[in-house]
């Protein structure tokens, strides 16, 4: 049923990550994990997949003498996204 | 959230990328305090000059130049609300950008008025000042900033009829529907959304 769908991004937390950035300029890892309530490992793993993937950039710094992790959207991030949404509803108007 | 991998239908997908986008929208709150500033600054330093210029009364320094003093809150401010901000979005870049250009448009009109010595520059200050302040409520989809801009036009065309102390009125006006009655109804909204997260 869904075998055209990204499978990257068809998974509800890998999905909510991106819809997340597809929002803002970047964000840090506390904003995502914050709106998503996942786990600290769990949305680390899956940042990393979508880092793999090329569809995230995420840079590790420090502020103010703390670690801080930003993540935001690539290109080919954003273009994999229009796709996944185009393919959805192409999938729910055959439904209606 | 309750990331549940099995039946991830369609509409669980397209519901979710909606609740996400929506959530990253609601997260941007300003306080508004930037504006509160600005509109009463350039609101004390409007009726200042309106009564140096109808009882002949001076303070003993150009009370323009209070304004940046006001610089010093603005960036005390600013870079308070970075730090503890975990996200930037896609307005706040572009309203920065209208936000710098505003600054320089004013510090340009500023020094040709010093150059040639015009006494009729309000009109175009108060031009000036409309159109930050429309594109920002445009950007927000913030009304009191889109009204706030139109009447800064508004009073800026009226002040081509009208003697120099009845510009700083208009100007006095234009600092309070732009600047300060917007900033107040973004402090009450904080303010709000605060308790309710509470």
């Amino acid at each position: 049923m869904f075998k055209d769908l990204d499978p990257i991004l068809h998974s509800q937390l890998r999905l909510a990550i991106v819809s997340l950035l597809i929002s803002v300029k970047e964000a840090e890892f506390t904003f995502l994990r914050e709106k998503t309530n996942a786990s600290a490992g769990n949305l680390s793993v899956q940042l990393n997949k979508l880092k793999e993937a090329g569809y995230v950039d995420i840079t590790k710094q420090f502020k103010d003498n703390y670690p801080q992790t930003l993540c935001k959207i690539t290109r080919k991030g954003v273009s994999a996204f229009e796709v996944y949404v185009n393919a959805l509803r192409s999938y729910i108007s055959k439904e209606e | 959230m309750a990331m549940q991998e099995e039946n991830f239908s369609e509409h669980d997908s397209l519901r979710l990328i909606n609740e996400m986008i929506g959530k990253a929208k609601r997260s941007y709150v300003t306080k508004g305090i930037a504006s509160i500033v600005w509109g009463v600054l350039i609101m004390a330093c409007s009726l200042l000059t309106w009564a140096e210029l109808r009882f002949n009364w001076y303070p003993g320094f150009d009370v323009w130049l209070l304004v940046f003093l006001a610089l010093i809150p603005q960036i005390f401010f600013s870079v308070k609300e970075k730090k503890t901000r975990k996200f930037t979005g896609h307005d706040e870049v572009t309203a920065r950008y209208v936000w710098t250009a505003f600054a320089v448009a004013i510090f340009l009109t500023t020094f040709y008025d010093t150059r040639y010595g015009s006494n009729e520059s309000a009109t175009l200050f108060m031009m000036l000042y409309g159109i930050p302040t429309f594109i920002t409520g445009g950007m927000f989809n913030f009304k009191p900033m889109i009204v706030g801009g139109v009447l800064c036009w508004m009073f800026s065309a009226i002040s081509v009829y009208t003697p120099a102390s009845v510009d700083m009125l208009l100007m006095a006006a234009s600092g309070l529907f732009a600047w300060l009655i917007p900033g107040i109804i973004l402090w009450n909204r904080y303010q709000k959304q605060r308790r309710a997260n509470v």
